[in-house]
Order: C-alpha cells, then structure tokens, then sequence
C-alpha cells in the first residue's frame, strides 16, 4: 500500500504523475488532506530545499519537484476547509517602472514558490503606484522589487517612500538585482536585500519568523 | 635550394567550432526566428522604421521577412575602423580574422587596488581604470570597467566617458544609460575628433545597446541603436544570453536565440540607414544551475562565442566577443583558470573586438589586477596563434649543421636573429627558486597588483588639450539626467 512517505519520496523525484496519482489515492483511501500536505507533498519539497542548498539538487529539479507538489496540492485544496490552507506567506514580485528586465525575479517567485509561498508577480516596468495599488489588492506580508539597472533602482526609494504614505509600512520591502548591495537596501529604506534567488527564501523566512 | 610548389600553408593557429554548413543552418534557423516568432520592439521610432521597411508588424512584434534581413545583411559595412582619439591614426581594423581585446563596462562595483576595498564605482576608478588600460601594450581599446556612481546616476555615463577620453587615446567603446546620454558622449567625442564628419571618417569611439533576452528590444537599446545608425558610428548590438534561463538549454538553441536577437537589431540599424556599421555581439552562457549566476567563466561561453566567430565569418560581419573574465569573487587560481581559457580560445576562434577582461565576480565587480594578468595572457595567446613558420630560413638546416651534434645553439647568431620569435613574458615567474625567493617570493597576483600601482602613480597618458577637456567639461557639467520610464 504506498504511503505518505511515498508521495515525498515522488516531489523529490519530480514524477508528477506518480505524485498525482498517490495524492488521489490517498484522498480515497481517507487520508487527511492537510497530513497529505504537510507529510508529504511539503515535507518532500522541504528535502529538495535542503539538497539543493547543499548542492546536490539543480534548478530544473526544482522546478519539477515543485510543479509534482503544486499539483498535488491542487488535488487537496477544495478538501480543505477555507483558512486552514498551510501557506508560508504570500510575496508581492515585481520589476521597477523602466526596467523590463525579469529573470532574476522570475527565479525568485519559483524559488519562493518552491518554499510554500503564495506569490503574486506583477510583471515589469511597474510604476510606484502600480505596487502600492497591487499591494492593497492582494495584501502581501512581504513585497518585493527588482532592478537590473543602476539608473532604474532609483525608483526602489520611491516606491517604499509611497508605501508608507499609504499607510503600507507594515509591509515588508525587499529590493534585489545585480546593482543592488545591502548599504542600498538600508540608503532606501528596504526591510531586506538577497543576492540571489535561494537566500530570497532565506530573507523571506527571517522576516515572517 | 627548395622548390615549392602548390603548398598550402597556416599562417595562424587556427580553430573552428562549426563548418560552413553548420553557420548556415543557424543562421536560417535565426531568419526563421525572427520570421516565425519575431521579437519586440518597445520604441515607437524603431516600429515605424522596420513598419516601412516591409517588416511584419503586430503591436509590439516584428517579425522580419527573410530577403529584408538578407538584404540588411548586404548593405551594412564590412569594413569597420577604430582610431587613435588624438590623432586620427587607423588602428583597430575590426573585420576579419583579426582578433583585437579590451576591457568591459559597467560594473556596479570594482575593487581599490591599493586598500583592496570592493567599492562602488567611482570618477577615480574609472580614471585609474583607464590609465591602466593605457598603459598595457596588449589592451587594444578601453570600455569603462566601472558605472560611475559618486555622481548623479542619471548622468553618470557622461562622467565615465570624461574619465576615459581624459586618460587614454587609445579608441573608447561608451556604454550609455540613454540616448540622451549617447547624444552627449556622441557630442563629446565630435569636440575631440575636430567635428561630426571628422568623428565619421575616423571614429574613436564605438557605441553599444544591448537587447533583454529573450526576444525584448527596450527604447533605451532600439534608440541607442537607431542614433547610432544615423551617425554613421559603429554600434554594437549585444544580446546578453543564458542557456535554461534565457536561451534554451542546448547551445545550438542558444545561437538561434542569440542570433535572432542580434540579426533583428542589424535590420533595425539598415533600415535605418542602409551601410550603418553595424557589429555583432554576444555574451552567451549558461544560467548556472546551482547559483542561478548568469556564468562568466563557464567553458560554454568560450565554446559559444567561438562558435559565433565562426557565424561572423561565414556571415562576413564584424563581431564583438567575450574574454578574460571570471565568476570568482577575488582574483585566484580560478579567475586564472577562466580568463585564460576564454583569452586563449577567443583569439584563436578570430573574433574580432573582445570586452570583459577585468571582470570578476560574475561581472559585478572589476578588477585590475586581472587586467595586468590578462595583458600577460594575451601576449601567450599571441604567440600561440602565431603558430609556427616553415621555410628555409626557419628549417635552419645550415644551423644545425654547423653546431652538429653534442653543441650548442645560444651563441648562434641565427638564435639572436630569431629570439624574439618567441614570447618574452612580462610577469610570469620562470625564475630559479632561490631567485624567485629572493625576489620576495610573490604569486603572479601580488607581482599584478605592484604593476597596477606603478602604473596608477607613475604613467602619464597622451594628454587631452586643456581647451578640448574644458569644453567636455561643460558638456558633464550642463547634461541632464532622464529617469527610466519617463520621457
């Protein structure tokens, strides 16, 4: 009989339709969902985060661990009752206004996501306003901008300087992009700065614990 | 005495990634891209442009039909030259097999070789930058290897070009935020060249865009490149790619990427302005799939790069290439590893104008001392590519007859009428121990690193007329900054 150590094992491997066809049956034999979520879809993308910090895992293995546990998921959450949805935090993504650059924070929102993150990306070229207006409309715990460019970052200081006029000061700014450094993040105002994708989860866990 | 006849011989150390066939398939494979898929130009000016052109296009999407890029491939010059700024004199002969390499720009970040300090960029750097560059008898041109940013960031390009033209006259390739920017460094280079057709004639400066892949032409790029083409000034168009992030996987996948992006910009540039100098450029790599790092030392970005050697030959357009450059955070055997590996396979693929030496840190952050060490390498890749000579003066049968067997060659005056066919290192250590010892036992890193020093304190660059820099003074002084996204 598989078993929910059995559906980790499937994440890890990134077989999505062996992770899908035992979360079915695990749902018909009476499982609990949130177990199912927990002990197995997350537990097994837990391993993956762990392996690939230690270098034993790659981003493409990643990528398809995550895609078998959001699947998953999908087959679970109608079973679950409304609130009780495990989510590590939800995160706001998105490149400044002038900046169409996007695969650095691209990579972060699946990284993120890997993590048990609800992520909302709101694209490139994103004006100040366009934030704040999708930060009262989504209402993450953690927004984060990206700059590739040492003439676009400028628009990171506006951004946080208008979320906070708006009364969104609560949530927390994270900046990121090859010009960026940490005596940045503090000039503007930021409640965080990574250098890359993986330590983005790391930031983000720190700032929500 | 010899006769040859019908002898076919290499006059360089040759080395090909692709045959003619291959170049011919990616570059079809390329026109079917830019027909079939089409990239996007955010820039109104450039929409018309390829509009008139015949171009297909949709919204943002241009696709090009295949006999316009032919055409554009007809019409742009072949035949580019980079000069001296203070004299006009015609140095840099960017067409060909020839293989000429410089430095990088914009580097958020660079290191003081004197208190070894990673820093931001600033006008002293970029002007010890430069002087260094100078300097080294191998660096054949100057990009700024550092973003200006104890200025305005808005403006900082035209504190970076200051600097450059302040310190050195060997040709400039100017990395501008905008096209304003481009305007005033454009500007600026006409005061130093005597006027916008003595620049044209003899153009010292080379100007650069850069589209986002995959497949995005932003309005700073598309305008950089149009302005370029209206000048009559080389511009080079890079697509800064990487295999699974930005490009597919396989490397074929990312020449057609590449290609696809940098080939849309030369029919921007003809249709422009048919016989614009137009240069094909690429950094192509990988996303590392552990660091999520855009690589600048993987063995696939030499690979690739030589490969488009071979695509730049076979199309008979000029390039620009990628050498010399590292992912280690400091200078250390593995920055040795890379940047000589990627100097030695570049100028022995023929690629024509090289930037990146110097940076370390996956390009975050220059470093001289790299720039002292890459000097040295290209003086051995120079060697190697100049390969061997075969004739009779060279076969030195005479020679040998007359030491015979069990004598001695060094006093030999056919050894000191050929010594200096050989590479006479400059830093490398080939001393005896003791000796090497005595010498303070230093690694090449530390002997790099004196030399950088001696060259910041002691060299003295070809000045600029004080009447030419107080006018390019006035241009830094009165440029005005435009913020992304706003007109």
């Amino acid at each position: 009989m598989a078993t929910i150590e059995d559906l980790s094992k499937y994440v890890i491997k990134g077989n999505v339709a062996k992770t899908k066809k035992l979360t079915q049956a695990l749902i018909d034999e009476g499982a609990a969902p949130l177990e199912i979520i927990n002990q197995g879809l997350i537990a097994g993308m837990n391993v993956v985060g762990v392996r690939f910090k230690n270098g034993e895992m790659f981003v493409p293995e990643v990528m398809v661990a995550a895609k078998a546990m959001s699947q998953g998921i999908e087959m679970v959450e109608p079973l679950i009752v409304e609130g009780e949805m495990p989510s590590a935090g939800k995160v706001l993504l998105g490149t400044v206004k002038g900046d169409l650059h996007d695969i650095g924070k691209n990579l972060v929102g699946i990284m993120l996501e890997s993590s048990g993150y609800t992520v909302i990306d709101i694209g490139i070229d994103k004006a100040p306003e366009a934030f704040i207006e999708a930060i009262k409309e989504h209402q993450p715990q953690i927004m984060g901008m990206s700059a590739l460019l040492t003439t676009t970052m400028l628009h990171m200081k506006d951004t946080i300087e208008l979320m906070k006029e708006e009364g969104l000061g609560n949530v927390k700014a994270i900046v990121g992009g090859a010009p960026i450094s940490q005596d940045f993040a503090d000039e503007v105002g930021a409640d965080g700065f990574a250098p890359d994708a993986a330590s983005a989860v790391d930031l983000c866990n720190s700032l929500l614990s | 005495m010899t006769i040859r006849s019908n002898i076919k011989a290499n006059q360089s150390t040759r080395m090909n990634v692709l045959t003619p066939e291959q170049c011919q398939e990616l570059v079809l494979a390329a026109e079917e891209a830019m027909w079939r898929t089409g990239t996007n130009f955010h820039d109104e000016e450039s929409l018309e442009i390829m509009k008139k052109a015949g171009c297909w296009v949709d919204g943002e999407r241009v696709r090009v039909p295949a006999h316009i890029f032919e055409q554009a491939l007809k019409t742009c010059q072949k035949h580019i030259v980079l000069c001296n700024s203070r004299t006009g004199a015609r140095e840099l002969f960017v067409e060909g097999n020839n293989s000429y390499f410089g430095s990088g720009p914009c580097t958020p970040f660079t290191r003081n070789p004197f208190t070894e300090e990673r820093h931001r960029a600033t006008r002293q750097s970029v002007g010890w930058a430069t002087k260094v560059l100078d300097a080294l008898p191998n660096i054949d041109y100057a990009m700024s290897l550092g973003i200006v940013q104890d200025v305005p960031l808005l403006i900082s390009d035209r504190h970076e070009f200051e600097q450059q033209i302040l310190h050195t006259d060997k040709p400039i390739i100017t990395v501008c935020v905008d096209q304003w920017g481009q305007a005033d460094c454009i500007k600026m280079a006409e005061i130093v060249a005597g006027g916008e057709e003595e620049l044209r004639k003899n153009p010292f400066i080379c100007l650069y865009a850069e589209p986002i892949s995959p497949g995005v032409h932003c309005r700073e790029a598309a305008q950089k490149l149009v302005m370029g083409a209206k000048k009559d000034l080389p511009t080079i168009y890079t697509p800064c790619i990487m295999a699974g992030g930005t490009a597919p996987a396989t490397l074929a996948g990312v020449m057609v990427q590449g290609l696809c992006e940098s080939l849309s910009g030369l029919v921007l540039s003809q249709c422009t302005r048919e016989g614009a100098p137009f240069i094909m450029g690429g950094v192509y790599t990988i996303l590392d799939m552990a660091t999520t790092i855009f690589s600048y030392g993987a063995p696939e970005l030499s690979l690739l790069l030589a490969a488009l050697a071979d695509v730049a030959h076979y199309l008979e357009i000029p390039m620009f290439g990628t050498a010399g450059c590292t992912d280690s955070c400091i200078i250390d055997e593995q920055a040795g590893i890379e940047a000589a590996i990627s100097v030695a396979m570049t100028n022995m693929s023929g690629a024509n104008l090289n930037h990146d030496i110097g940076y370390a840190e996956q390009g975050a952050t220059s470093n001289l001392d790299l720039v002292v060490i890459c000097d040295e390498v290209l003086g051995m890749a120079r060697r190697l590519t100049n390969g061997i000579r075969v004739n009779e003066e060279t076969l030195a049968l005479d020679v040998i007859e007359d030491v015979g067997p069990g004598g001695n060659f060094a006093d030999e005056d056919h050894t000191e009428e050929h010594i200096e066919e050989n590479y006479m290192p400059k830093l490398i250590n080939r001393a005896a121990r003791e000796i090497w010892e005595n010498a303070g036992g230093k690694t090449l890193t530390q002997v790099a690193n004196e030399k950088v020093r001696d060259i910041i304190n002691h060299h003295e660059p070809e000045p600029l007329p004080k009447d030419l820099a107080a006018k390019i003074r006035d241009i830094v002084e009165n440029a005005v900054g435009h913020m992304p996204g706003e007109d």
